[in-house]
């Protein structure tokens, strides 16, 4: 018994079990793990479209897009989101949380294309066909593009990665400006000549070939290649595209008609999920608590000079203002009622007696205490924008007349809402003299009156800024003549976030 | 109590030499006592020399005995040198007997085994329990604070509950710094709150690499071994521990009341353009001090019974223990019920078995303690308390309370403070149980197999309800989350131990060991939204009627280990010790699985060597003692999965619009390196021990030195690398140096006895290197997005604040001008900061990020404790203060109170002190939220002193006196009172200079501890308790 005992004791001494260490991860998938079935790889591809969307923090392209714009000012309460008022003023620092924020958001965007482009590329074709495979690939290059073209227009100079790399390979110089545009150029090109024109309902919101083609003719835009600009963008409006203008121009702003015919790139939004989906900027803009609508933070309020761009009318004593004025924003005496039918819209709820419109919803469809998560999609690119492209495009190019077609048909379909919207005061007559159609050729009077029909159609949906600042120095040192210190030079772009420059010497040595 | 039981223990055991008395010639009588303190010794053994025949003294330590003429009594007491005495003619003889240090002293648990104190050759430090009972505190962990030299010990909050940080010798790594606790043998992460103090026999803190490389990779920050009571042979004996007490807030700080709001409000609205609260507006107002409505006065009380008892072969004890606290802020409280049940029995002469059990539930609410929301779903009710503004009232008229301020342009968008607390329904539940079987085989003389084998369950439950409250609806329309976590840790070590000495010169002991540990945790939880009923009955997941989601997740670890320990002594002068271990953790790819850790210690007798006797003898020396060690240690706390990259769920997108569901994406959340491997920590350490005068004077001092290299750091990337957690990388070596004394000091005289100790730490931390290509500083201490306060670069301790030098207020638009540009928009009354830098290292005109400097860190430069404890007759006293020096504090919180944030109530030393034209303040800047963004960039204006001293604890006690001629049968009965935190002497402005970190921080671990967001602060408690034995 004792001896035996021992000997027992002793061989359970001397026992060691090192299989136990081998400890396999488990309920998460690892590299190694994750790209073995073609379900995983439209997951890893969906997750890239996430950084686009406004339902996370990282959405914040409107501070930038129209708050520091002459188009808006940050609104909201004393010292709420004194981030975006140091943007709104030039005066932000590297420490600025926007200016993280926003450079994180889009190359966490990147990251996971680049992952998505290596990994998916790498799957074989026994567990993916050809055709599924190349279209993530060309999904994950297009909102690569897309991420890029946002960061060299908000950073200028910025590092470009193009595929996954380890902390200790992240050591980058930025590329210049025309390098970042000659990638989004070929991300572009490569993603048009493979993705679809369409998807099945349950995919819309996927890229398509419109999208890449017009980020492409964007692209070419904004570097001033008016040639190529035209050239790309009016494919746009020839088979097999079918893009066409709403009649109504509400109805890019409404859930009814999301995902509509005028809608190229759309960043989608859905209420009550988890992790949420829904589009805070719902509650971002609406105007303050105690007015009916629940607890808005009324940030991004637009200005008197916006106002004013929009044309009007006077007839027999009223005024009649192009109607996407009060489609754009709320004010007193409008045309159109307040988006909560009920709610009188009053001057005295903001500072500047205007409230954003064109992401709210009515509580009726986004109550309260669900503010920050409404289902309103944004449309990156829509179709009025590629129409204005392409006049600009040909204006640029000194073919004046050929801009003429496209611009009218923004006017004609901006007027021509009186006609379809009963909401509109003066339904169903178009107030004579309101919006008539250009005829104007002459190159410099024929630019202004194009800048002048953006910023009217695309008011308010985070574009003006890149336009003040892509029409270059002279327009915006008129632009911002009341603000004493900007300089275009140093103004033009913001300024790296301090956390990536105490992170990425490359990029502390390069300024 | 103690000395009760040895007393009966030592008449007990005196009986058993007693064979037979018979009448002789004469009768001495006499008394024995212990010729160091004088006190009577019942018990001990007279017996006439050469006989059997004998007597043992009484209780007070009287004896008679016949004895013939000539005849010598040898008079013994265990403990005690024994001692001859000529009798001669007398019939009347005082015996003073002197102790014999080398057999009182006691004997202290290490790794895997026990060494007695004087043999000690690494630096280990000692709590007893009868120093533990002193501070009637929930765990034990708490009642360390200052009481061991080098060990700091830190409480994240004064939330009820709330952990506790221990950090043993300095900071030595950016990543995880707990030490390793080991209770009764069996390793084990935390869990010391499971355990009542009273329950603890004794703690040994493994300082050194000496005493702590038997464990090896877990070891680098120290070991904490604590062992729990256990039964002694003997009459039952039944104790009661208990205490009472109400807690109540320390000093507040103080702010602005309605009408000083409004001015400072108005000035600053007149400052920026903006409306300013009118007459009308401000006759509205109510007038409410939100910060003292949070508080109250909160009952604490414990209550800890025991039984043990025994005979020879079997002994046990049996303790039950109730502890219940309310929190000092509203709505807080932590419970806890243990059991604790110990028996030993020998079942042979060879064979021994030990089973020790703990269980533990406890049972806190959590009310947002610390941190401004963004790592949790809602800010610190103290934040909260910071934020409301004296206009608004707490309570409508019909009860309910007012939800966000009705007008928030000018009354801020702070929640109700009080509201928010009564609101928090955070549930965390514990059940904890700790459980071992010793097996103990004595296999031939000097051969021990003892097998030690724990099975510890942790399981963690939190379910939390956000109820729906205030006029707006806060958190409609109710939503719950209920999760989870089961934790089995199974260990099992087995040692054989071999002790031996050879020719009375060697003494030798050699361990060889194996240890094989698998720790598993399983989560699982769920969340739902929308609950028509809010009513406690239906705060469940399947009440339900909204969207609901769930979740579940498994991790585990393993370790295997072998190790091996050879103490030895030559003459009992000479002393060594070598340890080695070799682990293998699962935490590693297979490439760098196995790691190797060692130490060599030696010590020398000084007082033992007869070229010293003389001295020795003249300074009446007991114990003098030099040692030095040094060892590798490792440390592996790194998560469970460092080496992979984890590609997880959550980044979903919604195509097709409303009609759909939303899609799923995965992407990386986490990054690995299969590349990383063991942390490793060398250290040195030279130590004197010295005892005087029957060790009525005890001083250690200790010099150590010790190096962390391939320091485990999570790197922080760049962002253009994606945002996914960082990987771990090993980058980096720190050094920790400094010194530790301990000087205690006791006597008596008369019925007043005395007893002071003091112990003091000195630790230097600083980053030697930072490897990889680029050795950039990692930043730290993320106090808003894009703004980290910390940086730890080489040369600098770890976490040290990096800010810009405030310098100033600027004065007037010249200063402006010809100062170093500091951005657009600068106005007189803004803060002004000095031009340091530039990108070529020297000033450059411009204030931007290159004028940064360093400015301190939250690491003290020394720590000290000091405890007195006095007694006299039957009162007993003791105060103990413990006190923390050089340490500094970011003020987050002062960004939002004192920097125009929104529109929030400033201090009252804002108020009386902030520029304006009149008052040309050069420290406090002017009220505007416009100057903000200038005034509020991470500066020197927010680093304060966190320096204190504080009377942690002041007890006065009364031992109630029972005769033993009395027939009731309580052997000790003490009633006592105590304060706690009765004083703090510091110049730190917040609420508590004892906070340390926020849940903000709690991933940054020590790369961003010392900043405040308005924390719950520690408690000034009154109590009185009980101690019964019978």
């Amino acid at each position: 018994m004792y001896k035996t005992l021992i000997i027992i004791l002793l061989g359970f001494f001397l026992y060691s079990c090192e299989d136990i260490l081998d400890t396999d991860l488990k309920g998460s998938y690892t590299t190694e793990t994750f790209f073995v079935s073609k379900e995983n790889a439209i997951l890893a591809v969906n997750a890239a479209y996430r950084p686009l969307s406004f339902a996370t923090d990282g959405a914040e392209i409107w501070v930038v897009g129209d708050t520091r714009s002459d188009d808006a000012i940050k609104g909201g309460d004393a010292g709420d989101k004194a981030d975006a008022a140091d943007i709104d003023n030039f005066t932000e620092n590297t420490n600025n949380g926007v200016v993280a924020t926003l450079w994180a958001n889009y190359y966490e965007g990147i990251t996971r294309c680049n992952y998505t482009i290596l990994n998916v590329g790498a799957m074989s074709a026994t567990i993916i066909d050809n055709e599924l495979k190349n279209r993530i690939i060309a999904e994950a290059k297009f909102l690569r593009a897309y991420y890029y073209f946002y960061l060299v227009n908000i950073y200028g100079d910025a590092p470009v990665v193009l595929e996954p790399k380890i902390a200790s390979e992240l050591q980058i110089a930025p590329s210049t400006v025309g390098e970042i545009y000659a990638q989004i150029e070929k991300d572009c090109d490569d993603a048009q000549k493979v993705l679809p024109v369409s998807y099945p309902p349950a995919e819309v919101g996927r890229a398509t070939k419109g999208a890449a083609i017009a980020l492409l003719a964007k692209s070419y835009l904004y570097q001033g290649k008016w040639k190529e600009a035209h050239e790309t963008a009016v494919l746009l409006t020839q088979p097999p595209f079918t893009y066409m203008l709403m009649s109504n121009y509400q109805h890019n702003f409404n859930v009814a008609f999301e995902n509509n015919a005028e809608s190229v790139f759309e960043v989608q939004h859905l209420s009550h999920q988890n992790p949420n989906s829904g589009n805070l900027l719902n509650q971002a803009f609406a105007p303050p608590a105690d007015y009916g609508m629940g607890e808005g933070y009324y940030f991004n309020l637009p200005t008197q000079n916006f106002v004013d761009e929009f044309e009007t009318v006077n007839i027999e004593g009223t005024d009649y203002a192009d109607p996407r004025l009060d489609y754009t924003l709320g004010r007193e005496n409008a045309q159109l009622p307040w988006i909560d039918d009920t709610i009188t819209y009053s001057s005295g709820w903001t500072e500047t007696g205007y409230v954003a419109k064109k992401c709210l919803q009515p509580i009726s469809e986004i109550p309260g205490n669900i503010k920050g998560d409404g289902d309103l999609n944004y449309t990156a690119i829509r179709y009025a924008d590629v129409l204005l492209w392409i006049a600009e495009a040909y204006n640029e190019d000194a073919m004046p007349a050929l801009a003429l077609g496209y611009l009218n048909q923004i006017r004609e379909r901006a007027r021509g809402c009186f006609q379809v919207d009963e909401n509109l005061t003066n339904y169903p007559t178009i107030p004579s003299g309101l919006l008539e159609d250009i005829s104007e050729t002459d190159q410099n009077s024929l630019r202004d009156i194009i800048r002048h029909e953006r910023r009217t159609e695309l008011g308010f949906e985070f574009h003006r800024y890149f336009d003040i600042m892509r029409y270059g120095e002279q327009y915006a040192n008129k632009v911002f003549k009341d603000v004493d210190h900007f300089n275009y030079q140093q103004n033009r772009y913001l300024p790296y976030p301090q956390r990536e420059l105490d992170t990425n010497y490359e990029l502390r040595n390069y300024q | 109590m103690k000395k009760t039981a040895r007393i009966l223990l030592m008449s007990f055991i005196g009986l058993l030499f007693v064979v037979h008395l018979y009448a002789q010639e004469r009768v001495i009588t006499g008394t024995v006592t212990d010729a160091a303190t004088g006190e009577v010794l019942p018990g001990a053994t007279i017996i006439i020399s050469g006989t059997v025949i004998g007597t043992t003294t009484d209780i007070e330590g009287k004896f008679s005995i016949s004895i013939s003429e000539g005849n010598k009594l040898s008079v013994s007491f265990i403990g005690y040198i024994p001692k001859e005495i000529e009798t001669g003619l007398l019939t009347n003889i005082e015996v003073q007997l002197m102790p014999d240090l080398e057999q009182l002293e006691e004997v202290v648990v290490t790794g895997y085994s026990t060494v007695r104190k004087s043999n000690i050759t690494g630096a280990i430090s000692t709590v007893k329990a009868s120093e533990l009972s002193k501070m009637p505190v929930v765990g034990v962990d708490r009642s360390l604070a200052g009481k061991v030299s080098g060990v700091r010990v830190n409480q994240a909050t004064g939330a009820p509950g709330d952990d506790v940080s221990i950090r043993i010798r300095g900071v030595g790594t950016i990543g995880n710094n707990d030490p390793l606790y080991v209770i009764d043998g069996i390793p084990t992460k935390g869990a010391l709150n499971v355990i009542s103090p009273s329950d603890i026999e004794s703690i040994s803190i493994l300082k050194d690499a000496a005493s702590a490389a038997i464990y090896g990779s877990r070891s680098a920050n120290g070991v904490v071994v604590i062992t729990t009571k256990k039964g002694a042979s003997g009459k039952q004996t039944v104790t009661y521990n208990g205490y009472y007490g109400v807690q109540k807030h320390g000093k507040l700080t103080p702010m602005v009341n309605t009408a000083e709001y409004i001015d400072i409000y108005n000035e600053a609205a007149r400052a920026d353009d903006r409306d300013i609260i009118s007459p009308e507006i401000a006759a509205t107002f109510a007038d409410v001090d939100h910060m003292e409505s949070i508080f109250q006065m909160a009952p604490v009380q414990s209550h800890q019974v025991s039984i043990s008892g025994g005979d020879k072969k079997s002994q046990y004890l049996i303790s039950g223990d109730y502890f219940n606290q309310d929190g000092i802020i509203l709505n807080s409280f932590y419970k806890r019920y243990s059991f604790k049940a110990n028996v030993n029995s020998n079942l042979s002469d060879w064979f021994r078995i030990n089973i020790n059990t703990n269980f533990a539930s406890t049972k806190r609410n959590i009310i947002s303690n610390s941190g401004d929301g963004a790592s949790s779903d809602k800010g610190s009710v103290v934040r909260y308390a910071f934020f409301r503004t004296p206009g608004t009232p707490i309570y409508k008229e019909n009860g309910e309370y007012v939800d966000l301020p009705q007008n928030p342009k000018f009354l801020g968008d702070g929640y109700n403070p009080v509201g928010l607390a009564n609101h928090f329904d955070d549930k965390e539940r514990r059940y904890i149980s700790l459980n071992n079987v010793l097996l103990e085989i004595k296999i031939l003389k000097g051969l021990v197999f003892r097998s030690n084998n724990g099975v510890n369950l942790n399981i963690k439950d939190r379910k939390k309800f956000y109820e729906e409250w205030g006029d707006r609806g806060i958190d409609a329309p109710g939503s719950a989350t209920h999760s989870t976590a089961i934790n089995t840790a199974l260990t099992t070590n087995n040692v054989l131990e071999y002790t031996k000495t050879f020719h009375e010169l060697h003494y030798l002991r050699v361990l060889l060991g194996s240890e094989i540990i698998k720790d598993m945790t399983e989560e699982h939880g769920g969340s739902r939204q929308n609950y028509p009923q809010q009513s406690i009955y239906f705060r469940y997941l399947d009440a339900g009627i909204g969207e609901q989601t769930s979740y579940g997740n498994a991790w585990e670890w393993a370790l295997t280990s072998y190790f091996a320990n050879l103490e030895y002594i030559f003459n009992d002068k000479y002393l060594m010790t070598l340890t080695i271990r070799r682990d293998g953790s699962s935490r590693f790819s297979a490439k760098n699985r196995y790691g190797i850790f060692y130490s060599g210690s030696a010590a020398w007798r000084l007082d033992k060597e007869p070229f010293l006797a003389n001295f020795v003898e003249k300074a009446n020396i007991s114990l003098l003692k030099i040692r030095g060690s040094y060892g590798k240690l490792g440390n592996q706390e790194i998560g469970d999965y460092p080496w992979a990259t984890i590609i997880s769920g959550g980044y979903d997108y919604p195509f097709g619009g409303l009609a759909q569901r939303e899609q799923h994406g995965y992407a990386i959340s986490t990054q690995g390196n299969d590349e990383v491997k063991w942390e490793t920590t060398k250290q040195m350490d030279f130590g004197i021990d010295l005892r005087m005068f029957q060790n009525k004077l005890i001083f250690n001092a200790d010099y150590f030195y010790k190096v962390t290299s391939d320091m485990l750091i999570p790197y922080p990337a760049p962002s253009i690398g994606g945002s996914a957690s960082y990987p771990w990388v090993n980058a980096g070596s720190v050094e920790n140096k400094g010194f530790e004394l301990e000087l205690g000091y006791q006597n008596h005289a008369g019925d007043f006895s005395y007893e002071i100790s003091g112990n003091f730490a000195k630790v230097n931390n600083k980053v030697l290197s930072l490897s990889g290509e680029d050795a950039k500083p990692i930043i730290g201490g993320e106090v808003d997005n894009n703004t980290f306060v910390t940086v730890t670069g080489v040369g600098e301790a770890i976490g040290t604040f990096y800010v810009y030098q405030m310098d100033g207020i600027f004065q007037s638009t010249t200063e402006i001008l010809t100062h170093a540009y500091q951005g657009p928009n600068i106005k007189p009354g803004d803060v002004k900061y000095k031009d340091m830098s530039g990108p070529d290292g020297v000033p450059d005109g411009t204030i931007d990020a290159f004028d940064r400097v360093y400015a301190g860190s939250a690491i003290p430069d020394f720590t000290y404790g000091l405890t007195v404890n006095l007694a006299y007759k039957n009162f007993d006293f003791s105060a103990f203060f413990q006190g923390v020096q050089g340490n500094k504090v970011y003020m987050q919180i002062n960004k939002d109170i004192e920097g125009f944030y929104r529109a929030f109530p400033v201090t009252e030393r804002f108020y009386e002190n902030h520029w304006t034209t009149e008052n040309p303040s050069n420290e406090v800047p002017r009220a505007a939220w416009g100057g903000a963004t200038n005034n509020n960039r991470p500066s020197t204006r927010f680093i304060e002193d966190g320096s204190y001293v504080r009377l942690k604890n002041i007890q006065i006690g009364y031992t109630i006196p029972f005769s033993s001629g009395k027939k009731v049968r309580v052997e000790q009965l003490r009633i006592y009172v105590s304060a706690q935190n009765l004083f703090t002497y510091t110049k730190f402005s917040g609420l508590d200079p004892e906070m340390q970190t926020s849940e903000n921080s709690a991933a940054e671990g020590d790369r961003a501890v010392g900043i405040d967001w308005g924390t719950y602060p520690s408690s000034k408690t009154y109590l009185i308790g009980l101690n019964l034995t019978f």
